[in-house]
């Protein structure tokens, strides 16, 4: 594993990204106008709502975003990574970049969320502890997800069909932390189930790190 | 083609056959012909259900072989 | 085939038979089906009309009830009538005086004779303090609860609300644990087959697989048949099914993930690195989460259903053989999908 390889991987992921602005606020636009949509036909957003809400939008936001970006991925690009990388450092950038990228959409929704139907979180420490965990199991999965369909010629639709039950335990966890969270739970074991979401997260990253290698070789 | 009329049928029996058991069921609460004997027949349900998800991967293992067959056949 | 290859499938067959007739056969113990009246007041003459289940109130000589408020007071009946084999009128004298000051306590109803053993119908009555009752405990503790018959004979325990479904343990619960063995098969072959990149590997996985998944689908229907007739509804909340739900989910995954590409060799490798991964994420969703909230299934939450004790010697007798049995058949439909699989390989490579 080499630091400096991470890093580089990462920058230009990064700038990839940005220089095509349009598909940065392509998801921008995604998340205000379900936000909006989803305000006008509730009118009045209670807390359990808000928790719900916000993962249903971070989820497909996320898948959409992911998606987006490794289809712009070409096979050639693949193989000149193949011969300048390790596999690892190769994944574990993507993984990070996908992490940052997921919390930043994290926060954007949270905050269009927020502007529209209030802030009904109570309980900062863990809510934002939980959601940083899920948000890195959600970014494992993906990534994992993405280098399949990747290696199965890049189809958009077999990744949300493959992603979409695998994130949904993470996704359960996630939505009873927020509702403890927020106070419509009163749950005194919430804190085990943050440490579940941790070990689940630790396992599902060893399984990747462990299976990638092998994947890349095809 | 007709192998998958005869499943969808088979399939369309037990349907009704379900939607007949909720029915009888739905009806006056504890003692109804399933419910009857300490709800002994809902076991025997649980059993034909196990015996009609093996039949279901014969059937299936069923028409791969013909088709299977009839590759061969056509080959020679 | 030989006789090498038969006696595992023979022996699948043999002890499924011998849990269809054991676990269909073998009678529940006795068991209190429900009691009238469900309210008391303390001092009141208590005419108790009790429907049992598997009972011999009419044949059996020496019957003798109690009620019984907690580990050493109770009650004996004063009279015991058997109307007939299944139901019977018993007379208490509730004592006008108690040894604790609570306004209303369960009652525990126990009833024993010679043929049937002892039984247990718990908060058969709600007995309801009036007027300022004098605190003490001396009629509560001249019950002679001693002596409790035992009954002979190979019996199911008797759950109130589950009655004869008790027996679909072991059809539905080992399906379950048929299903995980069958898995744990498919996970070992995707392994072997990422090791050493041998074909016929992947086949045994995806073999072992798809009929993992027959299994949890079967499993699913027979779980909401069984709920149906006990909770009385298809689909419950309950934590156990609804994650055994999602988990059918990841592997239907599994089976798009194979049926979208026609190369065999990438194909092989994504199915294969699809089950470990898949496998991984199921541990936690049938296992530890569960377990950590309140479930309708037996030994969650103080549900009366099956926890602990309960799934006794008797239970066990057929639990175990029915998982062996199923696991085995489980293997003979996978062994006839791997020798198609590899038919149908061996003639597409010829042409």
């Amino acid at each position: 594993m080499n630091i400096i390889n991470i890093k580089d991987i990462f920058i230009k992921e990064f700038s990839v990204e940005f220089r095509q602005k349009f598909a940065f606020f392509g998801i921008f636009l995604f998340a205000a106008t379900v936000v909006f949509l989803i305000y006008k036909s509730f009118n009045n957003i209670n807390p359990r709502e808000w928790t719900i809400l916000i993962w249903i939008i971070m989820l497909f936001a996320g898948l959409n975003a992911v998606v987006k970006s490794f289809l712009q991925e070409k096979k050639e690009t693949y193989l000149y990574y193949y011969t300048l990388f390790d596999p690892i450092d190769l994944i574990v950038a993507k993984l990070v970049y996908n992490f940052v990228f997921l919390c930043s959409l994290f926060l954007i929704i949270l905050g269009i969320l927020s502007v529209f139907s209030g802030f009904p979180v109570k309980d900062f420490s863990l809510f934002f502890s939980g959601s940083a965990l899920g948000i890195f199991g959600i970014s494992v999965v993906f990534t994992f997800v993405s280098v399949i369909s990747s290696a199965d010629g890049g189809n958009g639709t077999l990744m949300s069909i493959l992603a979409l039950p695998l994130v949904l335990p993470i996704v359960l966890l996630l939505l009873k932390i927020s509702q403890v969270s927020v106070r419509l739970l009163v749950d005194t074991s919430v804190v085990e189930d943050v440490w579940l979401l941790a070990g689940v997260d630790c396992i599902l990253l060893g399984a990747m790190l462990l299976l990638f290698p092998a994947l890349w070789r095809s | 083609m007709n192998n998958l009329l005869k499943i969808k049928k088979f399939v369309a029996t037990i349907i009704i056959m379900m939607a007949n058991i909720d029915l009888v069921s739905g009806q006056n609460y504890p003692s109804d012909f399933l419910r009857s004997t300490g709800k002994i027949y809902s076991v025997a349900l649980v059993i034909a259900i196990i015996f009609i998800g093996i039949v279901f991967f014969l059937f299936r293992l069923d028409n791969k072989l013909t088709k299977l067959e009839n590759h061969i056949k056509n080959e020679q | 085939m030989g006789v090498k290859g038969l006696w595992w499938k023979v022996a699948g067959v043999i002890i499924f038979i011998f849990v269809l007739i054991g676990g269909l056969c073998v009678p529940l113990r006795p068991g209190v089906t429900s009691s009238q009246p469900a309210n008391a007041k303390n001092g009141d003459t208590l005419f108790m009309n009790v429907i049992g289940y598997n009972t011999h109130f009419s044949t059996a000589q020496n019957h003798r009830a109690w009620l019984k408020l907690d580990s050493i007071h109770a009650i004996a009946a004063k009279d015991f009538f058997g109307k007939n084999e299944n139901e019977a009128v018993i007379t208490f004298y509730l004592p006008k005086d108690l040894p604790t000051s609570a306004k209303v306590r369960p009652l525990t109803l126990i009833v024993d004779n010679e043929l049937d053993g002892a039984f247990v119908q718990p908060n058969a009555l709600f007995l309801t303090i009036e007027d300022n009752p004098t605190h003490s405990s001396s009629s509560w503790t001249q019950a002679d609860l001693t002596n409790l018959s035992v009954a002979s004979g190979l019996k199911f325990p008797y759950r109130n609300i589950l009655n004869e479904t008790i027996r679909n343990t072991f059809f539905h619960v080992a399906l379950w644990f048929a299903m995980f063995i069958l898995l744990i098969a498919g996970l070992y072959h995707a392994i072997m087959y990422l090791r050493t990149g041998d074909y016929d590997h992947d086949i045994q996985s995806a073999s072992f697989n798809r009929i993992a998944i027959l299994y949890g689908v079967l499993g699913l229907l027979t779980g909401s048949v069984w709920a149906k007739f006990t909770w009385n509804t298809f689909w419950t909340t309950d934590v156990k099914l609804n994650m055994t739900a999602i988990a059918m989910l990841i592997y239907l995954a599994y089976l798009v993930l194979r049926g979208s590409s026609a190369d065999h060799d990438r194909r092989a490798k994504l199915a294969a690195s699809y089950t470990i991964f898949a496998f991984i994420a199921l541990i936690p969703l049938v296992f530890v989460i569960p377990r950590m909230t309140d479930s309708l299934h037996p030994g969650n939450g103080g549900n009366p259903a099956l926890g602990g004790e309960d799934l006794d010697h008797t239970l066990r007798l057929f639990f175990y053989p029915s998982i062996i049995a199923l696991s085995l058949l489980g293997t003979w439909m996978a062994s006839l999908l791997i020798r198609y699989e590899r038919l149908k390989e061996k003639i597409f490579l010829k042409s």
